[in-house]
């Protein structure tokens, strides 16, 4: 018996994945075409369902929502994947009917094209697990019963409204066109073809740097071999630039999703809001966008849940029922912003400061400001809900969110006037492939710890550094107490000097959290391109992945939140 | 499926095998997992990991991890001589394949191992070295311990030890 025959069986039940997913299965290219395609499309008929909600009875966008569902179903029909040909077909069917005339779009058919949209998303999504005999959502029922619902509304027969409709205030009709942008002409290029030309990039960057200190071509006196260097290092600089730009891609979708996700809230809760979306055009680097789409929506279901008032209250106050919630992304200062914006009840500070004595994260009478005490909303486990409603207060956390956005080394602010409204704002990196970093000496090893992440660098005077058992463990600057991780002990490093008062010491703050580092030597700012240590390493703590420095060699690069739970292993005190 | 699995199934094949020496034994490696063999390099040391990886390389641009045999194997420890080799081969981990670096105290020929001349690799009783050993060929009148290389990094692929 070979052993082909053998791993089959082992699989799951193959008899769906060979009837209808053989073609699928058998083209792995025309696979993967098939679902990037399918999703590119269900995405645009989503922004344009929601369009329509806004202006129904413009036909020219039922025809727009036509199209792409007529493409799914035709792609679907050539690999011969039924299942979402015909669900995709009786859609299609309603469609057409809006678009000659003879059907009116409505609520409910909005409501259930939407639905169909979702499903089959995950249809298309799904389909490599199908073909590859692994564990997949079983969407029948729910075609089924979208199915009724859409037989239901061609016959006539007003459905059974799954929710009732409040009133979407219309946005202001500029905005909702105006965004509209000729596509450019494009090509598809596999992203990690593209994440590695980056990479490349960035050590042709460094390679060029390298060469630039080498002292054979730093001889006074030849001009032409100067202006090459130069014209060479403006020619790897274009090359950086452009290729990084190719990794960017716009908030739009990002955006589309959160609309999206206000939109199915705010019914849901009937707390009616309108949604302004500004710079959907910004560009941020893939790799962050695709971290930062489960935190703003995270943060989205707060807004919805905790920052926009019930109805009756914002009438009682004076404001107009209809909530507002901004969406804004733009550049500052070498970095971009996204803000989520609302003009709520704004964060209550005397109830948070309550709260957070009731869970004990703060003692009673505690002198503290306004904003240090809002910031407690980020703390683990804090939670003003007092009920868990499905929206939000489930545990996972406001803290959740702020570790994630400080994984992709960038933070959260956020300003508040009561009654007025909240505004979180993120401040994030263009990109994660380059990080500005300060190079820590440490006997003959180099580290790379990024700048975001330290706070001041000092030579303590043995006055303000305190021992413990003879040890020293904890450095005074001006009134805090910061626990002192030596980073030659830490990492076993025999060559680091051992004398505190010979080395430098840089703050690190991660979480609210700070930690000393005692090091050799501070060796300067550079960017640094950041590499992975690959996943046989991933149980160190501490390090978050290796850089190639300028001389060719590899420094370290610290990762905060690692070093603070070394520092509180290495020392009885723990972590301040 | 693919023609890698297959290669990598099969747990003793004929073909060639790299050879070189750590003491005085002779090891085999596979010739087709074998990339490239260099000279020893700066290797920058990694925290919190097992005595037998040195650290990291920095091989053109891609950062590899570089384990000690010598180590791994409880030789003793030896300062690296000019004959001292990096070989950089593909190693198979659980969920992907990556290259590391090997340090051995120095690479002798490739040889052409036929089926015949492959033993067994004898029950030493205990789970340990048996394990990553594909098995011992008798060729030109000595003994070439062939290496299974996936395995001598341990059935969890990490180099990393636990929490302190």
């Amino acid at each position: 018996m070979s052993k082909t025959t053998r791993r089959k069986a082992d699989k799951a039940p193959p008899v769906i994945v060979a009837e209808e997913l053989a073609t699928f299965a058998a083209d792995p290219e025309l696979a993967s075409m098939f679902v990037a395609d399918g999703l590119e499309h269900l995405g645009t008929i989503e922004q344009t369902i929601l369009r329509l909600e806004k202006a129904p009875g413009d036909l020219s966008l039922v025809n727009d929502l036509f199209r792409p569902f007529h493409t799914v179903k035709g792609n679907a029909g050539v690999l011969g994947i039924q299942s979402i040909e015909t669900f995709a077909h009786k859609l299609e069917t309603l469609l057409d009917l809006a678009r000659s005339g003879s059907h009116a779009m409505g609520q409910a058919e909005i409501d259930v094209v939407l639905s169909a949209v979702d499903v089959l998303t995950m249809m298309v999504k799904e389909l490599p697990q199908r073909a590859a005999g692994q564990p997949h959502t079983d969407q029948t029922a729910a075609c089924q019963r979208i199915l009724a619902t859409v037989d239901a509304l061609i016959a006539g027969e007003a459905p059974a409204p799954a929710v009732p409709i409040p009133v979407v205030a219309q946005p202001d009709a500029d905005t909702a066109t105006a965004t509209w942008i000729d596509e450019d002409s494009t090509i598809k290029v596999s992203t990690r073809k593209l994440d590695a030309l980056v990479d490349m990039v960035g050590e042709l960057a460094i390679a060029h740097a390298m060469l630039g200190d080498n002292p054979a071509l730093q001889r006074p006196g030849d001009d032409r071999l100067s202006r090459q260097m130069a014209q060479i290092r403006r020619i790897t600089g274009d090359i950086q630039r452009d290729a990084m730009s190719m990794r960017m891609v716009p908030m739009r979708r990002t955006f589309q999703k959160l609309t999206r996700l206000i939109r199915d809230l705010s019914k849901k809760w009937e707390k009616p809001a309108n949604v302004i979306v500004v710079g959907e055009d910004t560009e941020l680097d893939r790799k962050l966008i695709e971290q930062l789409t489960d935190p703003l929506m995270h943060m989205v279901r707060n807004t919805i849940d905790h920052g926009i008032e019930p109805r009756e209250a914002r009438l009682a106050a004076g404001k107009s029922e209809v909530a507002q919630i901004e969406l804004r992304a733009f550049h500052r200062g070498g970095g971009v912003v996204v803000e989520i914006a609302d003009d709520g009840a704004g964060l209550d500070t005397e109830r948070i400061f309550a709260r957070a004595v009731a869970q004990g994260m703060v003692a009673d009478g505690t002198p503290m400001e306004a904003a240090d005490v809002h910031q407690l909303i980020f703390r683990p486990g804090f939670s003003t809900a007092d009920r868990v409603t499905e929206l939000s207060g489930r545990g996972v956390g406001m803290d959740v969110v702020r570790r994630n956005i400080q994984m992709l080394r960038g933070r959260i602010d956020i300003h508040t006037t009561r009654g007025h409204g909240t505004t979180f704002s993120l401040r994030l990196p263009l990109t994660l492939a380059i990080v500005d970093g300060l190079v820590l000496g440490v006997g003959a090893d180099r580290f790379v710890i990024p700048t975001p992440a330290v706070q001041e660098s000092l030579r303590p005077t043995p006055q303000q550094v305190h021992t413990t058992g003879g040890r020293p463990t904890m450095v005074q600057v001006r009134d805090r107490l910061i626990p002192l991780l030596h980073l030659g002990h830490a990492f076993g490093i025999p060559s680091a000097r051992e004398e505190i008062g010979q080395g430098t010491v840089v703050i690190a703050e991660d979480n609210g959290r700070r930690v000393a580092l005692v090091v050799d030597e501070l060796l300067g700012k550079r960017e640094v391109v950041i590499r992975s240590l690959g996943e046989m390493f991933r149980g160190v703590r501490g390090i978050a992945g290796g850089a190639i420095l300028g001389d060719g060699r590899i420094g370290l690069i610290l990762d905060t939140g690692g070093l603070l739970a070394l520092a509180s292993s290495m020392s009885p005190q723990g972590a301040a | 499926m693919t023609a890698s699995s297959a290669t990598g199934a099969a747990p003793v094949s004929s073909g060639k095998y790299l050879t070189f020496a750590l003491g005085r034994e002779e090891y085999g490696l596979p010739i087709l997992k074998v990339r490239e063999i260099i000279k020893v390099m700066d290797i920058t040391h990694v925290p919190q990991v097992a005595a037998h990886v040195l650290g990291v390389i920095n091989l053109r641009g891609k950062v590899i991890p570089v384990i000690d045999l010598r180590r791994k194997f409880g030789f003793d420890a030896q300062a690296p001589t000019d004959r001292t080799c990096i070989i950089v081969a593909e190693v198979a981990l659980p969920s992907s394949t990556l290259m590391m670096g090997v340090v051995v105290d120095s690479v002798s020929e490739v040889v052409h191992v036929s089926a015949a001349e492959i033993e067994e690799p004898p029950d030493f009783g205990g789970p340990r070295t048996s394990d990553y050993l594909l098995g011992l060929a008798k060729v030109k009148g000595g003994v070439k311990i062939l290496l299974d290389l996936d395995r001598v990094l341990g059935s969890d692929g990490t180099l990393a030890l636990g929490p302190v």
